[in-house]
């Protein structure tokens, strides 16, 4: 099982996996959405070793994470959402999701400078409680109540990425790639402020673009 | 679109009233605009410009005809307004006819040159239906009117870049970097997407050197670290640099040590040949120490251990997972099984642990107790070989069922192993019981969609398409324009409607099955068009390489599997309509395809059928919501007028219909036969000879020896042997020279075709495919071929699939029963548990 970037390519497939074990589920463009807004943040876990059926059998998902930056973080602390995570019933227990959601986390921060990752879970999930709170370490923030479709109550949960942030620097000094890291989390103040003289575009990125109306109304009938 | 005005014939009043409609349409106050509208035309009933305007709302309201109608008449009374000329391409635009919407655009421009947002329209189109040429032209035109935007000149190199002008791609976005004062900071992301972006047109030159230089350059403080690590790796060791090569692979490795890829590079760089056992075995022993929770290191050195080795190697990894109880272990396992000795080593430590040669575990004897560690081993083991023996290379489905039951007895609430039973009762051929086995294991877990998925899928093998969307709809959004069924067509889950399409093919059902099917490809033209707004959008959010990659993933879509098995099986159905026109109707004869039905019994029967169906659409339509339902845009939902495919099936020209599928398979899946091979049944019914012709060249490239190939081979022959109008002795002559490389004229047919079964005497699907040919080339073998075909039956490869499609054959050549009868019961002996061989008790 390959742990890997999720390309544009993967994700009729990957689609297909949401469907078969989550009750939210999106269409093509909000993949695509995801995929091309932050193409460093979502993960697939590819099963290599399958045999072909056809010359042009794409490579086989049976584990993904879905994730993106706030669009709009407020007080503009940047910080990653996980969208949608979750592997094949025949592929469980191998450590899979574990492995994407790490990834998923550390290019939140090199690449967008987040702060924390946030998620929804079910209240009765247990397993994917379990993967969040023993294994990577999310606290749970808040009940939201009523949060799924069915009525639901979700955990709303968040990690704090500053110790991964911390590690990460460490790593890189030892690499002595000789860079200034320490900048990253300052990014967005700057970025409103313009820089260069240049008027940098607004993070709202979402809206207007024809893409943000269908993401809204998605994520809306999706929670 | 906010087209200036052109308001020369209008009053004051009018020129705003004229600006309110535009911004009216703008926010979709269609009502309004409409309003604001007439209110010009009753002072100025001969303005084209608002004319066009009402047009363009008028569509937005779902009526397009109409809007067309306005938007003509527009045009005649101001041919010379860029606005009528704009809406009108608009208009072709929303009727995604983007030929016409081009040139109307094209027309308006000529009028107003200056105009951005014409420009733009225009631009979209001509990356969408990827006129490169047009699009680097437009490109550069819209980067004049602003140079100072990064984003026109990234838009201006990426049209060079897809138009294949590498060079001038890279040139543009280096002279737009030259205008930059200073490095821009780290945090600039925009910057440094164009970077990396540039980085990979220097090295789809060619230039790795240069791109290398580059990459050292200007990316030391790109923040898309992954990126800028795996294109250093390959550049170091494209270029032979590979002690630097390897030390970037093993900086990727210490991030993601689950990537092949990054494995596979560092065995290169540092020379390791796949020979040397040894210095790999190093290697990945390195990696699985430093790697507690890593599963790679572990796993792939079975694929090139041998011998002792391996059987050491997998002792290891078998108790380490089956320890952990993880169900997932021989899906992890089994591509290893091709390898015979593999397999048989692999059998022989599972059969050890289940039968009780598992180590003390650490900590002590918990002998009696049913949840310890050393029985959750055991039970593994033997869930293992239950999956074992139910797999394709090493099939014994007996022994499977006896170790399923095992593991059941010790664990009676596991779904995975009431799915595993699930998956051998469907190896016996008997999918109703499998279906039921997967419902109590489904019943184990309400709360997993996957098991519910299982379920489902099982209900459809069963042919049970109601049970399935009941099981389905405990996860769908049933709320949803056409309940679940309706939210499994807006969340574009493919499998499903596949599944339920071929499930009603099975069924004869045709026309709900060509209606799945449709949808299929309805699918994926929203696929092909959602890329649209991502034309402008990956512009502003500026992930450059990404939004390349799915320009070139999006140019061929269509190879997906998903869209091939559907488009394959729709051209079937309309082949199948071509031969059988009665079958239009034949789905209304109560499930019966009225095969077997002279003409009067036939009719009777549909007549019948007819006033049912017109009993049972009333009935419908007095229960039918009385609300419109509102589909994702807010907007009333178009009602289905079709929702049983009935009109799909009463076509005129059923194999015109099929061509738009089998067009697409051509284009995109050449090199899969049975889109060939497909392809070829509509041909040569079109009387396409030489069409015909070139799909039999590729399947028989593709497979020299296939058994469709073979029989098509000599249909085709025969076909040209009997023609009715002789074809011109320049067509006659090309596919003469032609078909001779594949069967010379020359040739003795009968001899040919006795030679391909001795070639191939011991496989069932070979055996079929010369005994149809022997049918077809001497009809008056048919006698024997009846008798011939139950040999097939037990060859020692026969799989049931082979003997199922006997049985279509004995049904095809209309073979008296005491043959069906006899094939029937030699197959029942063979495989007692499937379904399809147990006689019906009448
Ligand atoms: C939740 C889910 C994604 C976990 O995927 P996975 O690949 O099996 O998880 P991992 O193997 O990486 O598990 C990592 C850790 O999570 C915990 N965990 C995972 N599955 C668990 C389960 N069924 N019960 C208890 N703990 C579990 C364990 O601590 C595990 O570590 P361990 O195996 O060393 O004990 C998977 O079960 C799934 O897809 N479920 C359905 C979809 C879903 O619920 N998604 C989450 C929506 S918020």
């Amino acid at each position: 099982m390959d742990i890997r970037v999720l390309k544009p390519a993967d994700i009729p497939h990957v689609q297909s996996t949401n469907i078969t074990n989550l009750p939210e589920n999106y269409f093509m463009k909000y993949y695509l959405y995801h995929a091309l807004s932050w193409p460093q943040l979502s993960y697939v876990a590819v099963d290599v070793s399958r045999p072909k059926k056809t010359p042009y059998d794409p490579p086989k998902i049976v584990g993904y994470v879905l994730a993106k930056m706030e669009e709009e973080p407020v007080n503009g602390i940047q910080h990653g959402h996980i969208t949608s995570l979750s592997v094949m019933r025949t592929h469980r227990r191998l450590g899979l999701a574990e492995k994407l959601m790490r990834q998923s986390q550390r290019a939140m921060v090199e690449m967008f400078g987040a702060q924390y990752v946030s998620l929804h879970v079910r209240m009765s999930n247990i397993a994917a409680l379990r993967l969040y709170r023993d294994t990577l370490g999310f606290e749970v923030e808040k009940v939201e109540s009523k949060y799924y479709a069915d009525g639901e109550d979700a955990y709303s949960m968040k990690m704090n990425l500053n110790p991964l942030r911390e590690q990460l620097e460490a790593d890189e000094d030892y690499a002595d790639e000789g860079e200034e890291v320490g900048d990253v989390g300052k990014k967005e103040k700057k970025k409103e402020d313009g820089e260069q003289g240049k008027t940098k575009r607004k993070v709202k990125l979402g809206r207007g673009l024809g893409v943000g109306e269908l993401v809204e109304r998605n994520e809306s009938s999706k929670a | 679109m906010a087209p200036p005005p052109s308001p020369q014939m209008l009053g004051s009043k009018e020129r705003s009233l004229f600006t309110q409609v535009v911004k009216n349409y703008e926010n979709k106050q269609y009502k309004k605009g409409l309003k604001a509208a007439d209110q010009i035309l009753r002072r100025s009933p001969n303005h084209g410009d608002t004319i066009a305007m009402k047009a363009l709302i008028i569509n937005c309201q779902g009526n397009a005809e109409e809007a067309f109608a306005l938007a003509k008449v527009a045009l005649k009374l101001s041919m010379k307004s860029h606005v009528c000329w704009h809406v009108y391409g608009l208009l072709y635009r929303s009727a995604k006819d983007f030929e016409e919407a081009i040139k109307a655009y094209k027309s308006a421009l000529r009028l107003e040159p200056e105009s951005q947002q014409i420009q733009k329209d225009l631009a979209l189109l001509q990356i969408q239906t990827r006129d490169y040429q047009g699009y680097v032209q437009s490109r550069r035109a819209i980067l004049q009117q602003r140079t100072s935007w990064r984003q026109n000149w990234t838009a201006l190199a990426i049209a060079q870049h897809l138009a294949g002008d590498l060079t001038n791609a890279e040139r543009t976005l280096s002279t737009f970097e030259e205008t930059l004062k200073g490095v821009p900071p780290k945090t600039d992301i925009e910057h440094a997407e164009a970077v990396l972006y540039k980085n990979v047109i220097i090295a789809e030159m060619g230039e790795t050197e240069r791109a290398l230089e580059h990459l050292d350059a200007a990316a030391k403080n790109n923040p898309d670290r992954t990126s800028v690590m795996e294109l250093r790796a390959n550049h170091l060791l494209t270029l032979g640099r590979k002690e630097e090569a390897a030390k970037v692979y093993r900086m990727l490795l210490a991030r993601n040590p689950e990537y092949r890829d990054y494995f596979e590079g560092l065995q290169s760089a540092l020379g390791i040949e796949k020979s040397d056992v040894k210095a790999l075995k190093n290697l990945y022993g390195d990696y699985a120490k430093q790697n507690p929770r890593g599963d790679a290191a572990r796993r792939i050195p079975l694929d090139f251990l041998e011998g002792g080795d391996f059987r050491e190697a997998a002792d290891q990894y078998l108790r380490h997972m089956l320890h952990k109880g993880i169900p997932s272990t021989f899906a992890n396992i089994k591509a290893l099984y091709p390898d015979t000795s593999k397999r048989d080593a692999i059998l022989e430590l599972v059969e050890g642990y289940a039968a009780g040669e598992a180590p003390p575990v650490a900590n002590g004897s918990a002998e009696k107790q049913p949840n310890s560690d050393k029985d959750l081993f055991k039970i593994s083991a033997r869930y293992f070989l239950a999956q074992h023996y139910n797999y394709h290379l090493s099939r014994d489905l007996n022994k499977a069922m006896k170790y399923i039951d095992e593991a059941i007895e010790s664990v009676p609430e596991s779904v995975d192993y009431h799915m595993a039973k699930a998956r051998i009762l469907k190896h016996y051929g008997d999918p109703k019981k499998a279906a039921e086995m997967m419902e109590e294991a489904r019943e184990l877990d309400l709360r997993d969609r996957y098991i519910n998925t299982k379920a489902a899928k099982y209900h459809l093998r069963n042919n049970d398409n109601e049970a399935a969307i009941q099981i389905m709809s405990k996860f769908t959004r049933n709320e949803a324009h056409g309940g679940p069924l309706g939210d499994l067509h807006d969340m574009q889950c493919v499998w499903y409607i596949t599944e339920d399409g071929e499930s009603y093919l099975r069924q004869g059902k045709l026309g709900l099955a060509l209606k799945r099917f449709v949808s299929i490809s309805s699918i994926f033209e929203i696929w092909q068009e959602d890329q649209f707004d991502f034309h402008s959008f990956s512009l502003r959010k500026g992930p450059i390489r990404a939004y390349v990659e799915m320009v070139r993933w999006e140019d061929h879509l269509r190879e997906h599997p998903f869209f091939s098995r559907a488009a394959i099986s729709a051209a079937k159905i309309y082949v199948k309509l071509y031969d059988q026109p009665h079958l239009a109707h034949g789905s209304l004869i109560n499930g019966m395809n009225g095969d077997h039905m002279d003409s009067a019994e036939r009719k009777k029967a549909e007549k019948k059928a007819r006033k049912e169906k017109e009993k049972q659409e009333k009935a419908e339509a007095e229960k039918k919501d009385k609300k419109a339902a509102l589909d994702l845009n807010g907007e009333p939902k178009k009602e289905d007028k079709d929702p049983k495919g009935e009109l799909l099936l009463q076509t005129s020209e059923p194999l015109l219909e099929a061509m738009k599928f089998i067009t697409l398979l051509l284009e995109f899946s050449g090199r899969n036969i049975q889109a060939q091979q497909v392809g070829f049944e509509v041909f040569i019914r079109r009387k396409k000879f030489l069409l015909a012709l070139r799909t039999l060249i590729a399947s028989h490239a593709l497979s020299p020896t296939d058994p469709i190939t073979h029989e098509q081979m000599f249909r085709f022959q025969q076909s040209l042997s009997k023609l009715s109008e002789p074809l011109s002795p320049k067509a006659m002559q090309v596919i003469n020279a032609e078909f001779n490389t594949l069967l010379p004229a020359s040739t003795d047919l009968t001899k040919h075709n006795d030679e391909f079964l001795q070639r191939n005497h011991n496989s069932a699907s070979h055996v079929q495919g010369y005994l149809k040919v022997r049918q077809l080339i001497d009809p008056s073998s048919k006698e024997k071929n009846q008798q011939d075909i139950i040999r097939t039956l037990a060859l020692d490869g026969s799989s049931l699939e082979d003997a199922v499609r006997g049985l279509d054959m004995l049904e095809e050549w209309k073979a008296e029963s005491r043959y069906k009868d006899d094939y029937l019961v030699a197959a029942h002996e063979r495989w007692p548990e499937a379904s399809a061989f147990k006689q019906k008790v009448d």
